[in-house]
């Protein structure tokens, strides 16, 4: 510290151009200005452009422009502007925390059903409660992950549930229980010598996993809580897991670092008999030329009482910092209407948030969708917490952790109750 | 103007040694315009690296024992005391097994690089036709991005489209259909050649300056004296090739310690846990969950690490030398 | 044993005996020992190099030649098309030029001070540096992300810029120091008596005359840059804002599929550059560590 204090910019250094940079650089560092206060409103009427960010390429980044344009066209005076997300879910909660933080840059933002509680808490989020969503109209599943406190924070865009695709030329009736689930896949590979695997399911160390996981769970009855998570039944389906892999050898070892594109591809290049994937598959399988059988859907089978179908899908969010909060609410109206949400559905296979839009129109554009339904309802949420993505990433380690033999079901299980114990601000 | 007085009046060479006759400033002599002058040239470099350390650092104590979790209002910024540490300590927590990940890391893939490296250095010492490019050809693994050799030994790794299983089954070795980076063993293989491969030619490097700089004579001499080839390799070029090995060693064992990328690309700390190492932690902690206090007493646990390992190394120097 | 001489420099030529020039034992297993190196550097490079040339069929097929299956510049224009991939190789060179280009005036300026003046609290200073140098940059990430976050600054090249001078300030300023120790006095005096100021002097008549150290340092400062993973990993977040090695972490992965063809194609344009800055400075790089090392 002496140095510093002795060092005076001298004459010569004053004068010098690396000085003048340095002023310049020190200058950008400093310019030092907080997110201030919320910007004054403007009208729905006003000419404006809300910033939306959304993920999505391919099917579903068409469907997402088409519904901007018929919104743009219905309100000329807003335009929509895309902002990109990552394709992983961990990367997109990570970009939208950090613009969050910033406070500045979005409007209306496309999360996952578990995020809305926490960037309820975190004030990131402006409450809906009083903009005109009747919640009635919404799978009571996820009206309950987009409300914090009981206030609504999110409005349901598409629900997404977790089932079991297999071939019917494989199997000729559906598995009942997850052991006929795991005999049916043997007998599928044996029978067919173009099967890599038996059964196909995420493995990596993501969120994919906890989603897996519930639906195992439900086979063997049992549940995510927190408070309570190393029972037996919880055991049995990380045993499940874990014996898929390394006993039945109806899952490849790289299945622990599989996520839903891989499970996809085993599936669509038809490698496997059963795999483990949400609704979008329905559409992309009965889109393949090199389909050979009818396909069937049902949710992971249960010995012990109702199955359980892990429910995702996607909430329409506005920023509590965005200046266009009217025009903004316009726009997730025009998302969620019925017509607008039956268009997704067609061109991207992502199943309405509105029980309304299940109707012969849609039927009879996708019919698949009825047959969906069985899914949908066996919908089971992940815990709702504003600590959630902290406790999906001690779930994450722990079913991680079995899969590659590092610890057995019930360690896992209890380290990982105690480690939910010690996220800061976790309450049970 | 300057005068050559002034100029005459310099330091030689940066001599680290306090001198007595620098005593007490003239003012408006020739002594205190060329103190100033040297004040003001160091002063950028002072402020920079001050600046960019050690307010972050002085900020991240603070959040180490704070509840520094922006996303979680009714808790940021609430004083932890040493939750933050303790929690590295508690039942199921990663810390420890992340711990020994590191120092095995460190420990193991040390050690391949400067017994490697040293190999390579002797071999490229010698003079011989187009050992610039042979130099060069080796040397290139050490200036690429780690996200290319991270990559490149990911699909070398790769059990359909690698070349590592390939290679094994058409020699008929065992290994030959290993998922490499699924494993609890064999992603460490993994994880060493990677890292291996890139960072020896740097230990090599590094050796090979301290072989330039050995005088010929010497080898003469001894070779008049009759030394064997063996005994003068560990007689003469092994003490005398000692500075450069420690600065090989120290700068090897510190980043090796805080290994994050090559991790991070290949096997994500995977499967399971088992390649999860602090600097990995200390990434998850304040990227995944937010939580800057816990992250920050990871951080501040690999400082204080770093630096009683930098400080063992400069006694060990200090005593040898 | 004077065979062995035949191996040194010229200067022993005098040594060498002619007759003796057959293949002995050690230059044998010198040879194939340096050869066996050059292969296991090299290799992976092919590997990638030719796969960067496959199309998307071939790597369905899941070929294993060793030699090109075919020429294809399709993962190439996917890159440059798809994923805007010049824009992220021309951010690199802005930042490590950058980072370069500060770390030259402001560490010779401070290496010049340390070898030439008489200022107090040098070894303090040299201390100081020192400790910067061997400071785990590394365990601060999280922290100066969350000291960019503060002051607005995340997501921009500053980020990455100041950070890196971290790693490359302390090193150019320890080489330069040495080199400029090393310039005789008598140099400098001829430009102050020809009317510079001393400051001049350092810029127009030292640092010319040290250019070797200099080139030293600048190549190893950009390398650093042109490197680094993990601070642009933390710090950046717009895509367009990416630099190659963040790019390249991100390109080639659909929603459902990996395209090594794309990735490789990527790493070798990233991976020329500094490949032809080693074969043209590989001399420089090894002089630089020898000072650096032993001073």
């Amino acid at each position: 510290m002496t140095v510093l204090s002795k060092a005076q910019p001298g004459r010569l250094a004053r004068n010098a151009a690396y000085t003048a940079a340095l002023a310049a650089l020190l200058g950008t560092a400093a310019a030092c200005s907080s997110s201030g206060t919320p910007a004054a409103q403007a009208s729905a009427n006003a000419q404006q452009t809300i910033v939306f960010a959304t993920h999505g390429l391919g099917a579903e980044g068409q469907a997402t422009n088409a519904a901007i344009a018929g919104f743009e066209k219905q309100y000329p005076n807003i335009k929509v502007q895309v902002f990109n997300l990552d394709a992983s879910s961990t990367n997109q909660l990570t970009q939208l925390e950090q613009r969050f933080q910033a406070g500045t840059g979005l409007d209306v933002v496309d999360g996952d059903v578990t995020w809305a509680p926490q960037f309820a808490a975190a004030g990131y989020i402006k409450n809906l409660s009083s903009a005109g969503f009747d919640t009635s109209q919404y799978f009571p599943g996820q009206v309950a992950s987009a409300q914090y406190n009981g206030t609504l924070y999110g409005v349901p865009w598409y629900i997404n549930a977790e089932g079991v695709y297999y071939r019917t030329d494989l199997v000729k009736t559906a598995p009942t229980s997850a052991t006929e689930l795991v005999s049916d896949a043997q007998a599928a590979m044996k029978s067919d010598s173009a099967l890599k695997e038996g059964f196909a399911w995420e493995g990596d160390k993501y969120e994919g996993a906890v989603c897996a996981f519930i639906d195992f769970l439900g086979g063997f009855g049992g549940k995510l809580d927190l408070s309570n998570l190393n029972t037996a039944a919880n055991q049995q389906a990380l045993q499940f897991m874990y014996d898929t892999i390394h006993k039945d050898a109806v899952t490849p070892q790289a299945a622990s670092s599989w996520q839903e594109s891989n499970v996809q591809s085993a599936w669509e290049s038809g490698q496997t008999a059963f795999a483990l994937n949400w609704p979008y598959e329905y559409a992309s399988t009965l889109k393949l030329a090199s389909l050979k059988s009818d396909i069937g859907w049902i949710p992971f089978p249960s010995t012990a009482g109702t199955p359980a179908a892990a429910l995702g899908g996607d909430d329409l969010m506005v920023a509590s910092k965005s200046a266009h909060q009217a025009a903004d609410v316009e726009f997730v109206k025009y998302l969620t209407s019925v017509a607008a949400e039956q268009q997704r559905a067609q061109t991207a296979g992502d199943p309405p948030g509105d029980k309304s839009a299940y109707n012969d129109t849609l039927y009879a554009a996708a019919p698949y969708f009825k047959a969906e339904q069985a899914v949908f309802a066996d919908t089971v949420s992940r815990p709702s917490s504003p600590v959630y993505p902290q406790i999906s990433e001690v779930l994450q380690t722990m079913i991680s952790s079995v899969l590659a033999g590092q610890s057995g079901p019930s360690a896992a299980l209890s380290s990982a109750q105690s480690q939910i114990q010690q996220i800061p601000g976790y309450t049970a | 103007m300057a005068t050559v007085d002034e100029v005459r009046g310099g330091a030689p060479a940066p001599d680290p040694r306090p001198r007595k006759k620098s005593a007490k400033p003239r003012r408006g002599t020739l002594l205190g315009q060329d103190r100033r002058l040297g004040y003001g040239l160091t002063a950028p470099a002072i402020v920079l690296l001050l600046g960019i350390t050690a307010y972050p650092l002085v900020y991240n104590i603070w959040n180490s024992f704070h509840y520094a979790v922006p996303d979680i209002p009714f808790i940021n910024g609430k004083l932890a005391g040493l939750a933050n540490f303790r929690r590295m300590f508690s039942v199921g927590s990663t810390f420890m097994p992340a711990l020994l990940h590191t120092v095995v890391f460190t420990v193991v893939s040390v050690v391949i690089e400067v017994a490697i490296g040293l190999v390579l250095a002797l071999a490229l010492n010698k003079s011989f036709r187009g050992r610039g490019l042979v130099r060069a050809a080796v040397f290139i693994p050490w200036a690429v991005p780690t996200v290319v050799s991270a990559e490149v030994w990911k699909e070398m790794f790769d059990p359909q489209q690698g070349f590592v299983d390939y290679a094994l089954r058409l020699l008929h070795l065992p290994g030959g259909t290993t998922t490499w980076l699924a494993n609890t063993d064999t992603s460490w293989v993994a994880l060493f050649i990677a890292d291996a491969w890139k960072n020896t030619p740097f230990v090599a490097i590094i050796l090979i300056g301290g072989l330039q700089v050995i005088p010929a004579e010497i080898y003469e001499a001894a070779r008049i004296d009759g030394a064997s080839p063996w005994r003068q390799f560990r007689r003469l070029t092994l003490p005398l090739l000692k500075p450069a090995l420690m600065v090989a060693l120290i700068f090897r064992t510190l980043s090796a310690f805080l290994v994050f990328d090559v991790i991070y690309i290949m096997s994500n700390g995977g499967p399971g846990t088992s390649t999860e190492t602090l600097a990995y932690l200390d990434f998850n902690a304040f990227h995944v969950d937010n939580d800057y206090g816990y992250g920050g007493a990871i951080s501040l646990v690999l400082i204080v690490l770093c630096l009683l390992i930098a400080g063992a190394y400069t006694r060990i120097f200090r005593e040898r030398a | 044993m004077s065979t062995l001489t035949i191996t040194q420099d010229g200067r022993s030529a005098q040594f060498t005996v002619p007759r003796r020039r057959s293949v002995r034992p050690a230059s044998v297993g010198r040879t194939v020992l340096l050869s066996l190196f050059v292969l296991v550097s090299l290799f992976p490079f092919y590997w990638i190099v030719i796969t960067s040339f496959k199309t998307n069929a071939d790597l369905a097929r899941g070929t294993h030649s060793l030699l090109p299956t075919s020429w294809s510049w399709s993962a190439y224009k996917a890159d440059f098309s798809q994923y805007d991939y010049w824009h992220n190789v021309l951010n690199s060179a802005i930042v490590a030029v950058s980072t370069t280009a500060i770390t030259i005036v402001v560490a010779s300026a401070a290496g010049y001070a340390l070898a030439r003046t008489r200022m107090r609290g040098r070894p303090i200073m040299l201390g100081f540096i020192l400790v910067a140098g061997f400071f785990p940059v590394m365990a601060m990430v999280g922290p100066l992300f969350l000291t960019f976050t503060h002051v607005n600054a995340i997501d921009s090249f500053w980020t990455l810029i100041l950070s890196y001078l971290v790693y490359t300030l302390p090193i150019a300023i320890w080489f330069l120091a040495n080199f400029f120790s090393q310039i005789p006095v008598e140099i400098e005096e001829a430009a102050v008596v020809d009317g510079l100021t001393r400051f001049r002097a350092l810029f127009r008549v030292i640092v010319p005359v040290a250019m070797p150290g200099v080139l030293t340092a600048a190549i190893l400062s950009f390398i650093l840059a042109w490197n680094d993973f993990t601070f642009a990993l933390s710090f950046m977040q717009t895509p367009s804002k990416y630099t190659a090695p963040l790019a390249i972490n991100n390109l080639g992965h659909s929603q459902f599929q990996v395209f090594p063809n794309m990735i490789d194609a990527a790493v070798v344009v990233v991976t020329i550059p500094i490949a032809l800055l080693v074969l043209m400075a590989q001399r420089r790089i090894v002089s630089g560590f020898t000072s650096g090392s032993t001073k």
